[in-house]
């Protein structure tokens, strides 16, 4: 008896505090976006009509949109980058060389959202950046921070931030390919770029796939960046979800609408993982 | 023939190395000037003479030394989390690793499935329901929520399946060993690296999480570094006579913890990372 309770005994600290911010918090969100309340007045109960509203709202889906074409130009890019990183550093011999570039690509997922973003921010103001300090004096004249600018260079903040730890699980995916298979492909006289192409590609598919299903995650949650550049330029509210979720909430005050909100980007978040499992269990069963 | 190559790609790895410190560069750099060199000199490189001492003191100024808060408060958070968060995972992660029980397959999945849900979609219903608790603006607000880490639960199963053999834990059972005994004296110890991994993310987690603070947290005096460096700089930018090196030294600091960590436990990164995505 006192054994059957014992895995229960020790679940119990985690699945709390679990059950209270993870599980009681959603329903508890879901129940609140099914209200209305307008001043001090009692919430009216209106069903669905806020994620109607969710529907044909504008800002909201312009949000989305800004973000799907920015993730579908920076995701690549960055996986790409990664990539190239990953193959170069495991066809390295030097150790200590090694450890310089990796440590140097990765240090940037070590340092606070709010922190890079900041400094990113003081990096592209007019008279301290010392791009534009170099560009000016050859004459010409960036705006990084302009509305044509901005949505490029989050994408530099975020591509600088996520590169590197894109590349270290392509590395490990690499580096866990057994010497054998090289030693084989080696005596059957392939070519390193045959090596690459048939052996190494292959073999990080996998890592390659989940890599793109948390940064596709992770681009629909992006807020602190954009949230710090505010302080530096005009970002519109509806750059991203989440920040508009957080205009909605906390400027406007309109928890309700901000919950049904939150919720609808959950889903989103949601379907996109389901499609990109999909597609991981797919390319599993071709390979 | 292949010496070429070899170079030009030697060149253009250390180059993209380059890019990736610039910041920290540039942030080293631009706390040794003042305010007026920030703007005059060139940015890449040093002003003299070196003014850390100036940008050191502007900082410790602000607001009667609050930044000096601000850190100890963010060391509370995340030093608080990381204790705790791992005794949880690895508690939880001991039960899933090493016992059979009717809910298992169930608690698991919703373990699993919680790792795909990114803090920050949580975040406002979580700010909802410790509004509800009538926990808003204490330390409880930023330590409670990030306990919960479904990732450490994982990587914690995956520790222990490794390193804690089950005949090993028969054994102790054997001598009479009871179940705590042989979770915290025999098995901790041997999950060791697990502990440290999980340790440091969350750590370096909580350091680093900005978003939940700023929604659960109104009150200066609580704020972490880095949500009290954000509001200074942006009720900084919005009035005059900025003293942006005290800022920067600011920031500075609020990095300072994460870049020994990151030297000091840098295999640990690599092992939290890639055991969970390799799997």
């Amino acid at each position: 008896m006192r054994r059957r309770l014992t895995p229960y005994l020790f679940l119990l600290p985690f699945f709390i505090p679990f059950l209270v911010f993870y599980v009681a918090s959603i329903l508890y969100a879901v129940y609140l976006s099914l209200f209305v309340q307008h001043g001090l007045r009692p919430p009216i109960y209106v069903g669905i009509q806020n994620y109607l509203r969710v529907l044909s709202d504008a800002n909201f889906g312009s949000s989305l949109l800004t973000i799907l074409k920015f993730g579908v130009i920076q995701i690549p890019l960055m996986l790409l980058i990664a990539l190239l990183l990953a193959l170069y550093l495991d066809g390295l011999k030097s150790a200590g060389w090694r450890a310089f570039l990796s440590g140097s690509y990765f240090l940037p997922y070590a340092m606070p959202s709010v922190i890079g973003g900041l400094l990113w921010g003081y990096l592209y103001s007019k008279g301290i950046s010392p791009f534009d300090q170099v560009l000016s004096g050859l004459g010409l004249k960036l705006n990084f921070l302009g509305s044509r600018g901005l949505l490029w260079s989050l994408g530099n903040i975020i591509t600088w931030t996520w590169t590197g730890y894109n590349m270290v699980i392509l590395y490990a995916a690499l580096r866990s390919v057994p010497a054998e298979v090289y030693e084989a492909a080696r005596i059957d006289g392939a070519t390193s770029g045959q090596v690459v192409r048939y052996i190494k590609l292959p073999m990080v598919a996998p890592a390659l796939l989940l890599a793109a299903l948390f940064s596709v995650i992770g681009t629909l949650q992006i807020f602190a960046e954009p949230f710090v550049l505010q302080s530096l330029t005009y970002v519109p509210t509806d750059l991203t979800p989440n920040l508009y979720i957080y205009v909605t909430a906390f400027n406007y005050g309109n928890f309700n609408y901000a919950a049904a909100l939150a919720v609808s980007l959950s889903v989103i978040t949601f379907i996109f993982s389901l499609a990109m499992l999909w597609l991981q269990s797919w390319q599993r069963r071709r390979w | 023939m292949r010496r070429f190559p070899s170079a030009l790609a030697s060149l253009v790895a250390l180059l993209v190395a380059v890019y990736f410190l610039i910041p920290l560069i540039w942030l080293v750099m631009s706390t040794a000037k003042s305010t007026g060199q920030l703007f005059s000199d060139f940015g890449l490189w040093f002003s003299w003479p070196l003014h850390w001492n100036l940008s050191w003191a502007g900082m410790v100024a602000f607001e009667h030394g609050v930044v000096g808060r601000w850190f100890l408060n963010a060391v509370l958070y995340s030093g608080v989390v990381a204790l705790l968060s791992t005794l949880i995972s690895a508690m939880a992660g001991y039960a899933f690793s090493h016992f059979q029980f009717p809910l298992k397959g169930l608690l698991n999945l919703l373990v699993l499935g919680s790792v795909l849900i990114p803090f920050t979609a949580l975040v406002l219903p979580i700010f909802l329901i410790l509004h509800a608790l009538g926990l808003l603006n204490t330390y409880l607000a930023v330590i409670l929520p990030s306990l919960v880490s479904p990732l450490g639960v994982y990587l914690m199963a995956l520790f222990w399946e490794q390193s804690f053999p089950m005949d090993l834990r028969d054994a102790a059972y054997m001598d009479g060993a009871g179940e705590w005994t042989v979770f915290a004296r025999i098995g901790l110890p041997l999950v060791r690296n697990g502990l440290v991994t999980v340790a440091l993310f969350s750590f370096v987690g909580t350091w680093n999480n900005f978003f939940l603070p700023l929604v659960v947290l109104s009150k200066g005096s609580l704020y972490p570094i880095t949500l009290g460096l954000a509001v200074w700089n942006s009720t900084v930018q919005a009035g005059s006579s900025v003293n942006y090196p005290a800022i920067l030294m600011g920031a500075l600091v609020s990095v300072l913890p994460l870049i020994l960590a990151f030297f000091w436990l840098q295999r640990y990164w690599q092992a939290g990372l890639t055991v969970g995505a390799i799997k």
